[in-house]
């Protein structure tokens, strides 16, 4: 075969061609890397917490990463479905309470993937009442399920939502036993569809968030959208994190005044009953440990860093980085916690 | 000015650039304006908030609108909401008149979006506190009221009516999310099939696959005829553009915008209803209702002006209760929460600023859209005189794309485009009928969701008959539309007999 100059040519951008996936594997870290969350909203918390901690990993890492809003099932079937680490997930607590929850199609996170780092805790999250509802605080509403009066709680079942409705059942049955009956759940779907129940006059309490509903807290009585909060579930040490300002006329002083152990919903005789909404990453579970451990090291210098806190603050979430072991630890834990409360209510 | 101070020349630049890049997303079928918005979120961040919001909004109403221009020349809806676009604009584009459906459909699109522009800077506090007092079972009055039209948009009423439960039924199958209220269990799947079937079908794979390949598999049995010629379709100076096309046509466009705006207004409600609730009423009220499906004029500005109505409707309960309107203006929220903006009930007495940004910004767009679609027509007509063996694998390759990325990479959605263009093409040999169809398919979740929580919620079925004022209106409405479907479908036949 005569080797001619373009011959030559041909043969060496062909083998540059085919070297080039080896190159990229030899690197590690793909180049382009998909984050998938567990909610399909780009409005909600997850979106912008993940946003936020895309950004910063993409910088120090030099890579692209871009956010995709697909949901908790398809999140974890893509997941599933790529161990090159092209695809990695970055969810909240609602990952391993679906399945506790016995949501279809939902496994243990804990055995079929890898729990990674946390990154964020959202304090956000909140019960509230009607502002002219006969029930002020969280004590009136365990005194009303004690005396028999049925109170409807608007939830979304199977998270975040339906936990703390759990917490408020188990709560009434340590304050009389038995009373857990009178809460009863009114599953709804979205924030919006939590709101309208309360506005049909459907539900007496709805699960909410700081940041959705404090400006119908804002709002005078007698507006039938008026709302007041009873019940925060972040923990003091959590909110004491938060900004000082707080969010729009709530400062973190005000939020305090729901949250335990100033509103008090027993856990059990001795505790209060708690919960923060944590952000971590998730991998596949055959995935290169080496990326993980390099996603790690990324995440630990840009929070020695400081500035993706501020960013975080400021969207208020309290920034709470855990390298991956610690934060596997760190949940498992709460996991079985929240799993205890969960098999108490149902028996 | 201080209260115009975000009116830049970038600001400006973003929301033409906005609309034009939203054209060309709505143009292409499988893509919408909700993927153009989710595209560029990420890249609002760093354009602050008004600026990021000129962006997205040009986008919103330009992906709204640039639905119509494959519904017409195509026959296959860009969007969802452009379905009732194809039943007429399509039969025009067919009889030579595509430039002139096209022209129709944008000066319609103008007058929609202007109208709800409108309402929503004047009336948006006070249309949210009116909005809430829609509950469960007004919602699905609304969405039986949509699902009425399917009788009116049938050949055969029986045949169309079942098409249309078919439609509903195959919707259902999936898990009852618990993001709608549901329990999470999973319905109709066959066994062996959850992994692909656990969220059921996707809209826009099921959209395209039955109006796009099932329209390319009929052709190819048939034999695709080569594409019209330029004197075909009297580009240019061939045909000649009045707007005394519009005489007598004032109230429906009126009434379409409205209605758009109204459907937008009610959350969860959808943006498909708008346009199909806007096309039935101008075929109830029309003097030649027995045109419309063949290219009357009045069902584009009717579908045309419901759709871009709906696009300041879905921002009154997102800018007055947080809550959007639809998929689009659920994105929007995005753009706030990215900057840390509350978006509530106190939202535009807390922000004027970015409040009038938002309405100049929907205004540029409207305007932009209008002059960049109606001086591109020209070049957009000249897509059907592109010969078929070229244009039909082009149509696929972008059914195909589009499908694929729906729902960021899910293979499953092309073969669901792949099933349903078979399906589709099947349809008209059994005299299924496609239109109530996928009017069944769009909506069949919603009336589910809102029928199942009313019955939760009341216990009683006759809370329907008797929850309010306004439920006894919409039960009005459904009698008309049931009852205009029917007498009109008997005096059809007479009329044939005859």
């Amino acid at each position: 075969m005569k080797l001619t100059r373009r011959t030559i040519l041909a043969a060496v951008s062909t083998a540059a061609l085919l070297a080039q996936p080896l190159m990229a594997t030899a690197q590690d870290l793909p180049r382009n890397i998909r984050m998938v969350i567990g909610s399909t909203s780009t409005g909600g918390d997850t979106y912008q917490n993940s946003a936020i901690v895309a950004d910063a990993l993409s910088e120090k890492l030099g890579v692209n990463i871009k956010v995709d809003a697909v949901g908790a099932v398809a999140g974890f079937k893509a997941l599933a479905r790529d161990k090159r680490g092209t695809t990695i997930m970055m969810f909240h607590d609602f990952a391993y309470l679906a399945e506790l929850y016995g949501g279809k199609g939902f496994v243990n996170p804990f055995e079929n993937y890898i729990v990674g780092a946390t990154v964020a805790t959202n304090p956000g999250n909140a019960f509230l009442v009607p502002k002219n509802s006969p029930y002020q605080t969280m004590t009136d509403i365990l005194d009303a399920a004690a005396n028999g009066e049925k109170v409807r709680v608007a939830i979304q079942p199977g998270g975040v939502s339906e936990l703390g409705f759990s917490a408020m059942k188990n709560a009434a049955n340590v304050n009389k036993p038995g009373s857990g009956e009178n809460i009863v759940a009114v599953n709804t779907g979205s924030q919006s569809d939590k709101n309208q129940a309360m506005w049909d006059g459907l539900a007496d309490v709805i699960n909410g968030s700081i940041q959705s509903n404090e400006q119908f807290t804002q709002l005078p009585e007698d507006d039938q959208k008026a709302m007041r909060f009873v019940w925060i579930t972040a923990s003091p040490e959590t909110l004491n994190g938060a900004p000082e300002a707080g969010m729009g006329k709530m400062t973190r002083d005000d939020m305090l005044k729901y949250a335990a152990p100033e509103t008090h919903v027993p856990l059990n005789a001795s505790e209060d009953f708690t919960f923060d909404k944590e952000f971590f990453f998730i991998y596949n579970k055959d995935m290169d440990p080496a990326i993980i451990d390099k996603i790690d090291t990324a995440l630990s210098e840009i929070y020695a860093d400081g500035a993706i806190q501020d960013r975080q603050t400021e969207a208020f979430f309290i920034p709470n980085f855990r390298p991956s072991a610690q934060a596997r630890e760190h949940l498992i834990e709460k996991r079985t916690t929240y799993g205890d409360v969960i098999s108490e209510i149902s028996g | 000015m201080d209260m115009f101070e975000f009116l830049s020349p970038l600001f400006v630049l973003l929301t033409i650039g906005g609309t034009l890049v939203g054209i060309i997303f709505g143009a292409i079928p499988g893509m919408t304006a909700t993927m153009a918005v989710a595209v560029c979120l990420p890249v609002t961040y760093s354009l602050g908030l008004e600026n990021g919001l000129a962006l997205l909004l040009g986008l919103y109403v330009g992906g709204i609108s640039g639905g119509l221009v494959p519904a017409i020349l195509l026959g296959i809806p860009g969007t969802p909401s452009s379905i009732t676009t194809t039943l007429d604009g399509y039969p025009m584009a067919k009889q030579g008149h595509g430039e002139k459906a096209l022209r129709i459909g944008i000066i319609a699109s103008l007058v929609g979006g202007l109208i709800s522009l409108v309402i929503l800077d004047l009336f948006a506090p006070a249309l949210a506190d009116f909005a809430i007092r829609f509950s469960y079972v007004e919602k699905f009055l609304i969405i039986l009221f949509a699902l009425s039209v399917m009788a009116a948009l049938s050949s055969d009423l029986l045949l169309g009516i079942f098409s249309g439960f078919l439609g509903i039924f195959i919707s259902l199958i999936g898990t009852y999310d618990v993001t709608k209220g549901g329990n999470g269990e999973w319905r109709l799947i066959p066994p062996g099939t959850e992994y692909w079937l656990e969220s059921g079908f996707s809209l826009l794979p099921v959209l395209i696959g039955l109006f796009g390949l099932a329209a390319i598999l009929d052709e190819a049995q048939t034999g695709a005829l080569p594409g019209m010629s330029q004197k075909d379709i009297k580009i240019g100076q061939s045909e000649r553009f009045s707007l005394r096309i519009f005489k007598g046509q004032t109230v429906n466009l009126i009434r379409s915008s409205c209605i758009g705006t109204f459907v937008g207004i009610l959350p969860g409600v959808g943006g498909s209803a708008a346009s199909i609730l806007s096309y039935s009423n101008a075929k109830t009220f029309s003097k030649n209702p027995e045109n419309f499906g063949k290219g009357e004029p009045a069902g584009i500005m009717a579908s045309e002006a419901g759709n871009n109505g709906l696009t300041g409707g879905a921002l009154v309960p997102l800018l007055s209760l947080g809550i959007p309107g639809d998929s689009a203006t659920a994105l929007l929220i995005g753009a706030f929460t990215l900057q840390g903006v509350q978006v509530g009930p106190l939202f535009i007495a807390n922000n004027p600023v970015t409040w009038d940004a938002m309405i100049i910004a929907m205004l540029i767009a409207n305007l932009a859209m209008f002059v960049l679609m109606y001086f591109a027509i020209r070049y957009f007509a000249m897509v059907v005189t592109v010969p078929k063996h070229i244009l039909f694998p082009v149509i696929l390759m972008m059914c195909v794309i589009g499908a694929y990325t729906i729902n960021y990479g899910i293979m499953f959605d092309v073969w669901t485009l792949l099933i349903f263009g078979i399906f589709g093409w099947m349809m008209s040999k059994l005299r299924l009928e496609v239109a109530p169809f996928i009017i069944g398919f769009i909506l069949g979740p919603s009336a589910e969701v809102y029928f199942v929580k009313t019955l939760e919620s009341f216990g009683d079925v006759s809370i329907f008959f008797t929850k309010s004022p306004i439920a006894v209106v919409l039960w009005l409405l459904i009698v008309g539309s049931i009852g205009g479907s029917i007498w009109l479908h008997r005096s059809a036949s007479k009329h044939r007999d005859a």
